[in-house]
């Protein structure tokens, strides 16, 4: 796949300030990225990048293969979707939709159709007349996304568009925007603070953090191999420890971890010349039983809290040594026997779920 | 209190009788101040009068016929020329102050908006004063001039037109920039960046979102302005050297050194039926949407 | 309805209260003048000597006085006319007799200012001042003579001239100019001097009744025609500015004192008017106002200076080539002058 948008050490500052530091960044054509990380972490700010609404002090900007650093956005071939959708209140929704495509001074004709074709995307038809004041929220999100739509452009973005939207209507949306980029095999560049939102739409996930990416890849790789603490601790919950390589022998590496529990991991996993470095273990993999457990890291607990979350359990444990750990079981069926605050319990790690993360 | 039928937007109540003893000192004032003594002028303008100009209760058209004469008519449309000009130099100076304002950060706008107010502390006529003392033969502009080297002789500004314009707007300026601030003040930045994403350059954006959407401020504006420069001619009088008559200098005159008060009265019915129909056309124009709440 | 009643006995209570006020001896005089006529220690020194307060309200043209005189009628006890404006009252009954008992000091006014054709027998009115609109130069800057309104309107000093903004002075010179008869408004008349005004015009800066003398002082303009007590004031300021009464012809206005005929506070009015023709009282005005004084007495305290002011005690004047008045022939030169200004 090309490189649809393409960003080289670019560094942007306001002020004393570094909003984006020396980023670099592939965005492929036909992808569903997500720029994910927390508030003020300079995710929009790439986006604006992007979209042209900034300059950058150092770097490039490329959109396929062409360098835009300097273009302003009307000669970008880039729309977005704005966070308060910002669409024209002294226009009807069919004018908004138009917008773009009348300053490209299409046909009339044209414009019709590809109105039309655009609202039939959305799934608001029939709409047409009416003034953006008289929609409701979901209704107002889907004119924006039409409207950004119809002119076609290379790359969509979208700036956490589902942000003011209720839970249900943002899950529907959500999938019903990742529908609409399988469909269109448009690139969208897509920026949330939600890894629940993130996991679900993306292709590839940028976690950002200080202005910088600090990894990027797939749900699957951002989750289980999360390559910094930030990464770890940021996606998904993390049990993270330190841990202190004690001996490597044949193919089992084994570390003492803080509060003294000793565990075992591949060799391969913990890397060379290494004495000390973060290990991760997603609570969803500790495996807690009351009765013994059969594995190679195997270490008891008590349970001293309990937070009933519906479908899931969120559970706290400690061992004897100090060591605690947030685990996460689900609530199974009444043959299992429950698992209740105060509960001696066994925990079970499995090798592979022990996950090293570089330092720093 | 029922029995008046006014049209309701959803959400509109009628006004109860509290309402109406609220509105009553209001009406009063304006059924006295403004209704009667404008019914009195009407009745006026088809009089005759005597020789101390006073009103003779004698039917007649003459006046009217008199106002629709070249001299008259001439008149009135030179006094909406300056008018207009008045407000186009307004415009044009106003709305990029007003958008600058608007525009400005937090800590500044407020400051500006007060610089703005200002000159209204002072009285009019003593600012128009002071316009007379730079604008001089002899006056400050000229010294500063002369003192750069930029001109020789006395500078003639004051005693022409040009410095009535000046004088206008000057007075006006206000006027204009704060409806236009108040709108623009309101924009929201997104929908510029809207537009600039969807393909529209500089100009576009003006054309196609920031001037549709601080309409109401410029039409405003435009009103405040544009009317009551009309009327205006002590600016005319003072800075103008009462060289060339506007409306409002030959309707005073009617009732002082021309001793006829018929005639004056006719000529300010004309006048006040001109705001009416500006005024009536002008509305039509700038109907606010109504919000309708779903 | 009862409170209908309250409404009515408060406003019968009022009306009761200021009438009953009103039949005491006066302890108020409304004064209606001119804007520029009476020195604050004038007004001051009677109120002073009298313990009468003066309620001083001013206009900037006669017409604005008989204006405002109709309008509210029984609000002022004295009124400040010029001579054809008061002839007109006179006519129509709207000045009251004076009672001469009560105005000894009348004796100091020269003789031939009591019988002045608006007033012959000096009935109603005492005068007050006398002025001449004349032209004014700037020495300093115009070396040429200047002997009357065909040497002042000439094209090389165009946009160089201010005049009084007053329309019928402006017909009157014409009319002078031509050789007719300054009070004789006709339609023909009219006819006869439009072009010659109209050129006028076409030369004219600075049309200016309030204050004349600041176009000239302020070198926007080096010549003007103005009333004599601003050509006085602008010759005391500085000597350049030289007054020439036209040789075409120049009238002198008397602007006289009377009472209008519904005045309340009669017996206030008089003990003022008597006070005012003082001829230390007199001396005071003229030293501010430096008009023409037809006080004999007074005119014997004035200085050398002030008597020498060519402006304020011109040669050659023939007193009697007053204004008359002109009743409906004021419309039709506002008419003629609205035009030609506007003709620009």
């Amino acid at each position: 796949m090309n490189a649809m948008v393409e960003l080289k050490e670019v560094t942007k500052r306001f002020g004393s300030f570094t909003a984006v530091d020396a980023v670099s960044l592939t965005i492929r054509s036909g992808e569903f990225l997500t720029l994910l990380g927390p508030s003020g972490c300079g995710k929009t700010t790439l986006l604006r990048l992007i979209a042209g609404f900034e300059t950058p002090d150092e770097g490039v900007v490329l959109l396929d293969g062409a360098e835009v650093t300097q273009l302003p956005p009307y000669k970008r071939n880039v729309n977005q979707v704005f966070q308060s959708y910002a669409l024209f209140p002294h226009l009807s929704v069919r004018d908004n939709v138009a917008f773009g495509l009348r300053m490209q001074k299409r046909p009339k004709a044209e414009i019709d159709a590809r109105v039309a074709e655009a609202l039939e995307l959305v799934s608001l038809q029939g709409l047409e007349e009416r003034r953006p004041h008289q929609l409701s929220g979901g209704q107002r999100q889907r004119v924006a996304l039409a409207r950004a739509l119809a002119p076609r452009p290379s790359v969509l973005l979208l700036d956490e568009p589902l942000s003011a939207l209720d839970a249900k209507l943002r899950h529907a949306m959500q999938l019903e925007l990742k529908r609409l980029q399988r469909q269109l095999g448009m690139t969208f560049v897509f920026v949330t603070h939600d890894q629940e939102e993130a996991l679900t739409m993306s292709d590839r996930i940028a976690i950002v953090n200080q202005g910088r990416v600090e990894q990027i890849g797939g749900a699957d790789e951002i989750y289980h191999r999360p390559a910094t603490r930030f990464v770890a601790d940021f996606v998904g919950q993390a049990n993270l420890l330190e841990a202190e390589f004690l001996e490597t022998r044949g193919a089992w590496t084994r570390l003492r971890l803080q509060g003294g529990l000793e565990v075992s991991l591949p060799a391969g996993a913990w890397p060379v010349n290494t004495s000390k470095a973060l290990v991760s273990i997603r609570p969803e993999k500790v495996h807690v039983s009351k009765a013994p457990i059969a594995a190679a890291n195997v270490f008891e607990a008590t349970v001293t809290d309990e937070v009933f979350k519906g479908a899931m359990d969120h559970l706290s444990l400690e061992t004897a040594i100090g060591t605690r750990f947030a685990a996460i079981v689900a609530n199974e069926s009444a043959l299992q026997e429950a698992i209740h605050a105060g509960d001696r319990v066994y925990c079970g790690l499995h090798t592979d779920d022990l996950v090293v993360v570089r330092i720093g | 209190m029922s029995g008046f039928d006014l049209p309701l937007f959803p959400g509109e109540r009628r006004p109860g009788w509290v309402g109406w003893l609220l509105l009553a000192p209001l009406i009063l004032w304006m059924a006295a101040f403004v209704v009667v003594p404008t019914a009195i002028l009407a009745v006026y303008s088809f009089c005759q009068r005597d020789e101390l100009g006073r009103v003779v209760f004698e039917f007649s058209f003459e006046n009217y016929v008199r106002v629709l004469s070249p001299t008259y008519l001439w008149i009135f449309v030179r006094s909406i020329g300056y008018a207009a000009l008045t407000t186009v130099i307004c415009i044009v100076v106003g709305f990029p102050a007003a958008w600058c304002i608007a525009r400005s950060s937090e800590r500044w706008r407020s400051r500006l908006v007060v610089l703005l107010m200002i000159p209204f502390w002072t009285s009019f006529l003593i600012r128009t004063y002071a316009w007379i003392a730079i604008l001089k033969g002899e006056g400050l502009l000229s010294g500063l001039l002369k003192y750069l080297g930029v001109i020789s002789t006395p500078l003639e500004i004051l005693y022409t037109p040009t410095a009535v314009v000046l004088g206008l707007v000057y007075a006006y300026l206000p006027f204009m920039i704060l409806p236009i601030y108040s709108s623009a003040e309101k924009l929201d930045g997104a929908l510029i960046e809207a537009a600039h994403d969807l393909g529209c350059g500089p100009l576009r954006v003006f054309s196609q979102v920031i001037l549709p959407l601080v309409k109401p401020g410029l039409y405003a504006g435009v009103l405040m302005v544009f009317v009551p420069a009309i009327g205006m001619f002590a600016i005319t009088d003072l800075m103008g050297g009462a060289r060339v008559p506007m409306i409002g200098n030959v309707i005073q005159n009617q009732f002082f050194q021309a001793r006829d008060w018929p005639f004056g009265a006719a000529l300010g019915c004309v006048f006040t039926l001109l705001f009416v129909v500006a005024y009536a056309l002008w509305q039509r124009r700038s109907q606010p949407i109504r919000e309708v709440r779903t | 309805m009862k409170r209908l009643r309250l409404l009515v006995v408060t406003v019968l209570a009022a009306v009761f209260v200021s009438a009953a006020s009103a039949a005491k001896k006066s302890k108020e005089l409304n004064l209606f003048a001119w804007s520029e006529y009476f020195p604050q220690e004038v007004l001051d020194g009677f109120t002073e000597e009298t313990g009468i307060k003066i309620n001083y309200e001013t206009y900037a043209s006669s017409e604005e006085m008989l204006a405002k005189l109709i309008a509210g009628d029984g609000a002022y006890d004295l009124v400040q006319p010029s001579d054809y404006m008061a002839e007109v009252m006179i006519r129509n009954k709207m000045l009251r007799p004076l009672d001469l008992k009560q105005l000894p000091n009348r004796k100091n006014i020269e003789d031939q200012f009591l019988h002045m054709p608006h007033d012959p027998e000096g009935k109603f009115t005492v005068p007050f001042m006398i002025g001449t609109v004349g032209i004014v130069v700037n020495t300093d800057v115009v070396k040429e003579p200047v002997r009357g309104y065909k040497d002042l309107f000439q094209s090389k000093y165009k946009d160089r001239i201010v005049v009084v903004n007053d329309n019928r002075e402006i017909v009157s010179w014409a009319l002078v100019t031509l050789g007719l008869d300054q009070n004789d408004i006709t339609p023909e008349n009219l006819k006869k001097v439009r072009p010659l005004i109209a050129e006028w015009v076409k030369l004219i800066k600075v049309y200016d009744s309030d204050s004349p003398k600041t176009a000239l002082l302020g070198g926007d303009v080096d010549l003007g025609v103005v009333w004599s007590g601003e050509a006085a004031r602008l010759w005391e300021e500085d000597k350049k500015f030289a007054y020439i009464l036209p040789e075409e012809g120049a009238h002198p206005f008397v602007d006289v004192m009377a009472i209008p005929a519904k005045a309340p506070h009669v017996d206030a009015a008089h003990l003022f008017l008597d006070y005012i023709m003082r001829a230390e009282v007199s001396k005071l005005i003229s030293d501010e106002f430096p008009y023409m004084n037809p006080n004999a007495a007074a005119r014997a305290l004035l200085s050398e200076e002030q008597l020498a002011n060519p402006a304020s005690y011109p040669e050659g004047m023939d007193y009697m080539n007053v204004f008359r008045d002109i009743g409906r022939g004021a419309a039709a030169i506002d008419q003629l002058m609205t035009d030609l200004k506007s003709a620009q």
